[in-house]
């Protein structure tokens, strides 16, 4: 009896560590456990064994079942592990489920990323519309009156108003700044805002000029206020955009609204101010005009110029972009091209 | 503008610590900006003056000559293809190392002893252009070679001492200059540096003419555009050129000489911004000069040959007959400096800028003389001019003399005087400068300073006084500059937090694009402002109401956008080359014919309005339709703002003749919504694809002032989903279905719709999603297949449904 159940343990542990599946563990845990298995047969037979071998063979049956259960525990949790949740095999070499697609426009990007900027600083949005006048783009910012800028070989007057003067004669406006009177007749001073948008200009386009190009401009009136402060929303413009300190030089510039006007470089970040191709070798790229705006212009706009005072920055943002990617062509902003704009999302 | 340096400080005594690259960098700082600053000295290195001691034929070669040539320390053997080769002649021989531009095209290279043909040859006999001299030499033919005769030079002398090229040149951006008239000429810009460095500036030279000259017959006419006239005859001129100094001079400033008197005339004017003419004296008619409006139709031959038709706005020199010059601006033909020239009337005025601005815009170049006028000169430079040109004419032509003079002076340049507070100056400028300083820098500037009081007194200097320097700031302009910008500290800006900055006009226009764009997967295009007209036309816009442009970019493209729908079609059109389905919006401005005054009564505009426009490009056209119908039905939820809704009411014009709706809000429309129209997209080349599109004003558009929805309790048991499929008539509208039952379920969702196999002729599948709530306890199966009949028999009963058998 003794070799029969050594036998049936023998057998029954190589049968457990031959199972493959969880199915077949099933149907082996119950020929070895079950009702009808050689271990149940042993025991039904032990009525006809002596007391003292039957105490034998009991402990020893018992023996084998838990051995038996505990084996098979084992080697359900061996096939748990090894079992993947998926029938066949897997490429995971496949891509994986691209997101919705869609982006903003290079340029708007710049221009959100801005106005986040100027908002901390307590600026407000503003816009004008594209259309204005020579009084409003040209005679209210001082520029006199035969200034080239006025000719239409520089501005796109409309048809009809183009030998008119003044209010009168219609154009795309050539620069934002005329907005400025707009706003400032419109809500008073103190004031500070930004005012981005498209400007035209009619020019031969090139890899580097276009006729309709994005600028963004932040002017603040307010009294007491030194030049000297302009500086401070120039870094926080090129701090925003290229996310670190940028060096910046301030020298003499003429715009006809600002007195003093200042050019604003910034080191060439391609050669690091040692100079280049990109900069001219000089080191420095010119970003940005600003300046203290002319009585003239807070003249325009009922303001006393003894009272109040106040500087412009603008900024032409299709450059700004330009030099964020490393764009080699301003008018891929204007050309609706997808195979462009999806490379900036 | 090309400045030498070595001119400048003729004038001022740079200091020995200052080298050139920061004396350029302190300009760009204060005064104009330096582009470029080049040394030519660098440039000739190892080109020299050498003899030709003997030619000889080439071997191998016909074109080619074998010269024995003096290069001063030794003679050497060069090959040359030169055509005017002979011995005797003085020549220019780059070394070997020397940098040349070989035929005066592409990269430079470096010479190096070679043989050519197998003939050895130590260095190159040079052509003008090879060397940077061709405005010096200017050569007849490409093998024509540099003759240095009549130049006082040896074998082995450096070019650059030759030519008076050891020198730097500044290279200064024009824009930069635009509003100082006073530095178009060197002297300007040495007395920009002399305030930049305190050092003294050099005077100018004097010249006394003899007054009890007989004075040569000049009248000016309209004293409004010519303030001064001096006109001097001189005789005892010769056809000589130019001693090489100042042939130097003009050659860096970007000029080309020509002769002594015509290089005498623009060596002043590039030193003292002043512009002169020489005219032959012979062909002034009777000795007399008469300063006129030109009569209208009156012509003129100008040096370049053209005749140009004069209006009565055109200022001319004339003599007793006839217009010799456009005056300020270009020299007539008749009039020139010849060969056989013996004496001259130089002429140094003052023309009014207007004038000479009106009459410059015809040409589409400008001379070097308008630019000058243009920008307005004082009547005191004249002074200057003739003084400067007088005693050169006597230092180049020393048995010249002058016969005749007269100085017209009419309308003397006023200095304009300014009173600055010291107070005001500290505030603009944010720091106090003290009135030493102040003073100091503003009379090295040319301006008389009184100060008393905390009151500057300022009297600008005449050539600061032509529309510069008017009022106190440009003062205040002049010494920020001097003291340079960056030299001020950089202020902090300090906040007024009296109110939050909410736009929500702004805020809702970025919300709609960030949903667009984020969440539709739509992509932002940019177009211009004008369309090409084939695509209004396509689209069926009337162009009598486009605002149209009176000098558009080109003839087609005269009409600005009314509409947003013709821009997108374009772009669908370009984009359909190299992508089968993609999405697009713009957001952007619109005109109108119409009469919009936004800030003032006096200025009446356009209509101009926000406009959305959005497409779909895809095969299926019902799937793009839905897909851009979503869009729109849920853009008002997830933007936050005033619902907008869809209903069929007419047509837009670029639309399908089923496929389309029409956005509304509050009864008015404000968009449509459509399938592209088989006509349009015939028309624009839109070809195996279909496009949904649809334009919204969004200018109707209202956003929440803040969110609105309320929160909705949440249901305590789980809501019962039941799927149903039905097969109705195909003209059953799904918004007949769904207001049939709505009130029979917690909620009736649209899920698909078929036609096809298995469904009869004239008849579609349709299944819908309808959910119930368990109120109290959970519905058992009965319930449940009680409620679905129920919705069944009102759908049979009010739509014709039946149910569908799998």
């Amino acid at each position: 009896m003794e070799e029969t159940l050594k036998k049936v343990k023998e057998e029954g542990l190589e049968t457990i560590s031959n199972v493959k599946t969880l199915e077949e563990l099933e149907v082996v845990r119950k020929d070895l456990t079950g009702k009808k298995s050689k271990l149940a047969e042993v025991m039904q037979n032990m009525r006809n064994l002596a007391p003292e071998e039957k105490k034998q063979v009991g402990m020893l049956t018992t023996e084998i079942k838990n051995v038996f259960a505990e084996k098979l525990d084992q080697k359900e949790q061996e096939l748990i592990d090894q079992k993947s949740v998926l029938d066949g095999p897997i490429d995971l070499s496949i891509p994986g489920k691209k997101v919705s697609e869609g982006a903003l426009h290079p340029i708007t990007q710049m221009k959100y990323d801005l106005n986040d900027a100027f908002l901390s600083l307590g600026f407000e949005v503003y816009s004008e519309d594209d259309i204005s006048s020579e009084k409003y783009a040209f005679d209210n910012l001082n520029f006199a009156k035969d200034h080239p800028a006025r000719q239409s070989m520089d501005t796109y007057w409309l048809e009809g108003t183009e030998d008119k003067e003044g209010a009168e004669r219609l154009c795309l406006r050539p620069h934002l700044t005329g907005g400025s009177v707009r706003y400032l007749l419109k809500h008073g001073a103190p004031a500070r805002f930004v005012y981005p948008g498209p400007v035209f200009r009619n020019e031969t386009t090139d890899a580097r000029h276009e006729r309709a190009f994005y600028q963004y401009e932040a002017l603040i009136v307010d009294k007491n206020i030194s030049f000297s402060s302009g500086m401070v929303m120039i870094q926080t413009i090129l701090e925003k955009v290229f996310g670190r300190k940028i060096n910046t030089r301030m020298r003499e510039g003429f715009f006809p609204f600002t007195e003093p006007g200042y050019e604003i470089d910034m080191e060439c970040l391609v050669c690091g101010g040692k100079g280049c191709k990109v900069c001219n070798h000089n080191g420095w790229i010119e970003v940005m005009p600003g300046g203290v705006i002319h009585p003239n212009v807070l003249k325009s706009a009922n303001l006393d110029p003894e009272e109040w005072t106040g500087f412009y920055i603008n900024i032409g943002l299709d450059r700004l972009v330009m030099m964020r990617y490393g764009v080699d062509d301003v008018r891929l902003f204007h050309s609706a091209d997808l195979r462009f704009l999806k490379e900036f999302k | 503008m090309r400045v030498s340096l070595n001119l400048i400080k003729k004038y001022v005594n740079i200091p020995k610590d200052i080298d050139e690259k920061q004396m350029a960098y302190d300009l760009t700082l204060r005064t104009v900006e330096v582009e470029n600053v080049e040394n030519l000295a660098e440039k000739y290195q190892n080109i020299c003056v050498g003899k030709i001691l003997e030619v000889k034929a080439h071997p191998n070669a016909d074109k080619l000559r074998i010269c024995k040539v003096d290069v001063g320390s030794k003679t050497v053997q060069i090959v040359c293809g030169g055509s005017n080769l002979y011995e005797g002649e003085s020549v220019v021989v780059a070394l070997p190392g020397a940098v040349v531009v070989w035929h005066g095209e592409g990269e430079p290279v470096t010479i190096k002893e070679t043989k050519m043909r197998g003939e050895d040859s130590y260095g190159m006999i040079c052509a003008s252009s090879e060397v940077f001299l061709d405005s010096f030499f200017p050569a007849q033919s490409e093998t024509e070679i540099i003759d240095l005769k009549g130049i006082d030079c040896n074998p082995g002398d450096n070019i650059a001492d030759v030519m008076d090229l050891n020198d730097t040149v500044l290279e200064i951006d024009n824009k930069s200059l635009s509003n100082r008239p006073d530095l178009w000429g060197y002297y300007g810009l040495a007395r920009e540096l002399s305030t930049i460095y305190r050092v003294p500036l050099k005077p100018l030279d004097t010249y006394e003419v003899d007054s009890s000259l007989p004075k040569y017959d000049v009248t000016i006419q309209d004293e409004d555009k010519c303030h001064r006239y001096i006109a001097a005859e001189i005789d005892g001129i010769k056809d000589i050129s130019s001693p090489i100094w100042m042939q130097s001079t003009l050659v860096k400033g970007g000029m080309r000489p020509i002769n002594a008197i015509v290089d005498i005339t623009n060596y002043v004017m590039l030193v003292t911004g002043q512009p002169l003419h020489a005219f032959d004296k012979t062909h002034v008619i009777d000795e007399k000069i008469v300063v006129r409006n030109a009569k209208e139709g009156e012509e003129l031959l100008l040096l370049d040959d053209n005749t140009i038709t004069l209006t009565k706005d055109d200022l001319v020199i004339c003599d007793a007959k006839k217009p010799m010059c456009l005056a300020g601006i270009r020299g007539g033909k008749d009039d020139s400096i010849l060969p056989d020239t013996t004496g001259i009337v130089l002429e140094v005025a003052n023309f009014d800028a207007g004038t000479i601005r009106k009459t410059d815009k015809r040409f589409a170049e400008k001379t070097d003389s308008a630019i000058r006028f243009e920008k307005g000169l004082d009547t005191q430079r004249v002074d200057e001019g003739i003084n400067l040109s007088l005693s050169l004419i006597k230092e180049i032509f020393p048995d010249s003399k002058i016969i005749k003079y007269n100085d017209v002076y009419l309308h003397p340049t006023e200095k304009n005087i300014i009173e600055v507070s010291e107070s005001w100056l500290t505030e603009r400028l944010g720091k106090e400068i003290d009135s030493k300083t102040v003073k100091e820098l503003l009379t090295y500037l040319g301006y008389e300073v009184k100060y008393s009081k905390g009151i500057y007194e300022v009297t600008v200097p005449t050539y600061r006084s032509t529309g510069d320097v008017t009022i106190k700031d440009d003062v205040m302009g002049d010494i920020a500059r001097i003291l340079s910008f960056d030299s001020f500290e950089r202020k902090p800006l300090t906040i007024n937090l009296d109110h939050s900055i909410k736009q929500n006009d702004y805020l809702l226009e970025r919300r709609i694009k960030e949903y667009l764009a984020f969440r539709c997967g739509f992509y932002e295009i940019f177009t211009y402002p004008w369309i090409e007209e084939k695509y209004l036309d396509a689209v069926g816009i009337n162009k009598d109401n486009c605002v149209k442009l009176a000098t558009p970019p080109a003839p087609e493209l005269k009409n600005l956008k009314a509409s947003l729908i013709p821009g997108m079609i374009e772009a669908i059109s370009k984009n359909l080359r190299y992508y089968d389905e993609f999405k697009m919006f713009e957001y952007d401005e619109v005109y109108q014919k119409g009469a919009y005054s936004p800030s003032s009564e006096d200025e009446v505009l356009p209509i101009q309005t926000k406009s959305l426009v959005a497409s779909i490009t895809g095969k299926d056209a019902k799937k793009i339709f839905y897909e851009l119908k979503g869009v729109i039905e849920q853009m008002a939820t997830y933007t936050h703002m005033d619902n907008i809704r869809l209903e069929q009411k007419e047509k837009p014009s670029w639309a399908d003749i089923n496929a389309y709706l029409n956005i509304t809000k509050d009864g008015e429309v404000i968009g449509n919504l459509g399938l592209l129209s088989t006509r349009v997209m015939s028309q624009t080349k839109i070809k195996r694809t279909n496009v949904a599109l649809m334009e919204i004003d969004a200018s109707k558009f209202t956003s929440f002032a803040s969110r609105t929805n309320k929160y909705k309790k949440l249901p305590e048991l789980p809501l019962i989903e039941k799927d149903l499929s039905i097969i109705i008539n195909t003209d059953t509208k799904w918004e007949d279905i769904y207001k049939s039952i709505k009130n029979l379920a917690y909620e009736v969702e649209f899920v698909d719709e078929y036609y096809g196999n298995h469904i009869p002729e004239g008849k579609k599948s349709l299944t819908l999603k309808v959910r119930f709530i368990n109120e109290d306890v959970s519905m058992n199966a009965e319930q449940i297949n009680e409620k679905m009949t129920d919705i069944l028999n009102v759908l049979n009963k009010k739509c014709g449904a039946e149910l569908r058998l799998e």
